[in-house]
């Protein structure tokens, strides 16, 4: 028999599309949730505290100054220092079971760039750009947050702002940042 | 007006300079290319079909009558076009002019892939990612952090290893000087046995390949559709691998 209803008003396609929608909301809503929040570290790193023991970035991300990455600290690194350190709690008796063993901790990267765009920090660092200009206010975060709205405008807006007219040219090329 | 003519010719204006005399015919360029600038290898059946990718490939003519016959080598890659076929048929601006390297600039992420650049460029310098290829184990291991990795759907070409001169720029800026000759040095002249590839600003009359494009020998691959080639080939008597 063949039915009267038109294809859109039948109960079960509409349902059947409701869910359809529903999953992809659910997939984009969930995709941008999990890229905003910090991913979870091997240790719960508190760079506020770090920080206000007097340790300066560039001590344990040492590559900022010189080269394109900032690259995160080598457990030596660590080490160095808590290994005169008693380790009172759980976090610390993890740093000390890594130092002991002489095992790397598995960092996760926050602060990364899509695949098809170039970042280097050396010459923004030169330029005497504060590491909180783009990497927010570490000093209060103890692990370390992504930073929100970091996309191609937001690169260009501060570009334009920094530099003479002139610089400009060179400062929104494309190839500057993408090869 | 003036001002902005004498800050033109200032700009970094890059072009190379192939002496076809002593190139010969090795390919080390162009493998030294492919490792570079992480270009997938398609393997023998796609490259009968005609999808290899090289940016750069060696075009080889027999010269005099069987059999006294000898191979001429010629190096074709991106010409780097001053006024470039490729640029104005792009309907989403992925391939442009760049103002500051005065190069043809192929934007990866912008690519959709309609393929009207290749289609347009007289010299076949660009390949296209039919496919995403798979680099066999070790080379996966060795791709260059410096470059894109291209996927599947987009058009790729010569940058003049752009990655280089960026890097070359600001590694002069960190020193606190201009970028001199001999500082930018592309993946195919550092390979180049005989040395038959320089590469350098043609903008100032002083640097090595301006003083060789000014050579006798000179000419530039279909010069006569006024594409303004930045690559010179240079071509006399044959003193090599004939």
């Amino acid at each position: 028999m063949k039915s009267s209803i038109p294809l859109w008003q039948r109960s079960s396609v509409r349902i059947v599309g409701a869910l359809v929608l529903l999953i992809l909301l659910g997939g984009a809503v969930g995709g941008i949730y999990y890229t905003q929040i910090p991913p979870e570290q091997p240790i719960p790193f508190p760079h506020n505290f770090h920080i206000g023991v007097g340790a300066q970035c560039s001590y344990c991300h040492t590559g900022a100054a010189t080269g394109p990455n900032a690259g995160l600290p080598t457990t030596d690194k660590c080490w160095g220092c808590h290994q005169q350190i008693e380790p009172r709690n759980d976090n610390l008796k993890l740093v000390a079971s890594y130092g002991s063993e002489g095992k790397q901790i598995p960092w996760v990267p926050v602060a990364i760039q899509p695949d098809f765009v170039v970042f280097s920090h050396q010459p923004h660092i030169n330029a005497e750009l504060t590491c909180e200009t783009c990497h927010g206010d570490v000093a209060r975060m103890t692990v370390a947050e992504p930073q929100k709205g970091q996309n191609m405008g937001w690169c260009l807006d501060c570009h334009q702002k920094m530099s003479t007219p002139e610089e400009f040219v060179l400062l929104s090329d494309c190839a500057t940042c993408h090869y | 007006m003036t001002e902005l003519l004498a800050k033109e010719a200032q700009d970094e204006k890059w072009g190379m300079v192939i002496d076809l005399d002593i190139c010969s015919g090795c390919q080390a360029c162009v493998t030294a290319c492919s490792m570079e600038n992480n270009i997938p290898f398609v393997g023998e059946d796609e490259m009968a079909y005609g999808r290899g990718m090289q940016w750069m490939r060696i075009r080889r003519y027999w010269e005099g009558e069987y059999p006294e016959v000898t191979p001429d080598h010629q190096p074709m890659l991106c010409q780097q076009c001053g006024s470039a076929p490729c640029e104005p048929v792009c309907p989403v601006f992925a391939t442009l002019h760049s103002e500051v390297e005065k190069i043809n600039l192929q934007v990866y992420n912008r690519c959709i892939g309609t393929r009207y650049c290749a289609n347009n460029c007289p010299y076949h310098a660009r390949t296209f990612n039919w496919f995403d290829y798979e680099i066999p184990a070790p080379m996966n291991s060795y791709l260059n952090p410096d470059v894109t990795v291209r996927r599947r759907g987009v058009m790729e070409k010569c940058t003049f290893c752009v990655q280089r001169i960026v890097k070359g720029r600001q590694q002069a800026s960190a020193e606190g000087r201009e970028i001199e000759d001999g500082d930018v040095t592309p993946a195919c002249a550092q390979a180049c046995p005989t040395d038959a590839i320089t590469f350098g600003n043609l903008s100032d009359p002083e640097s090595r390949v301006s003083k060789m494009v000014r050579s006798d020998r000179a000419y530039k691959e279909l010069e006569n559709l006024g594409t303004e080639p930045r690559v010179t080939y240079l071509k006399g008597g044959k003193s090599y691998g004939g």
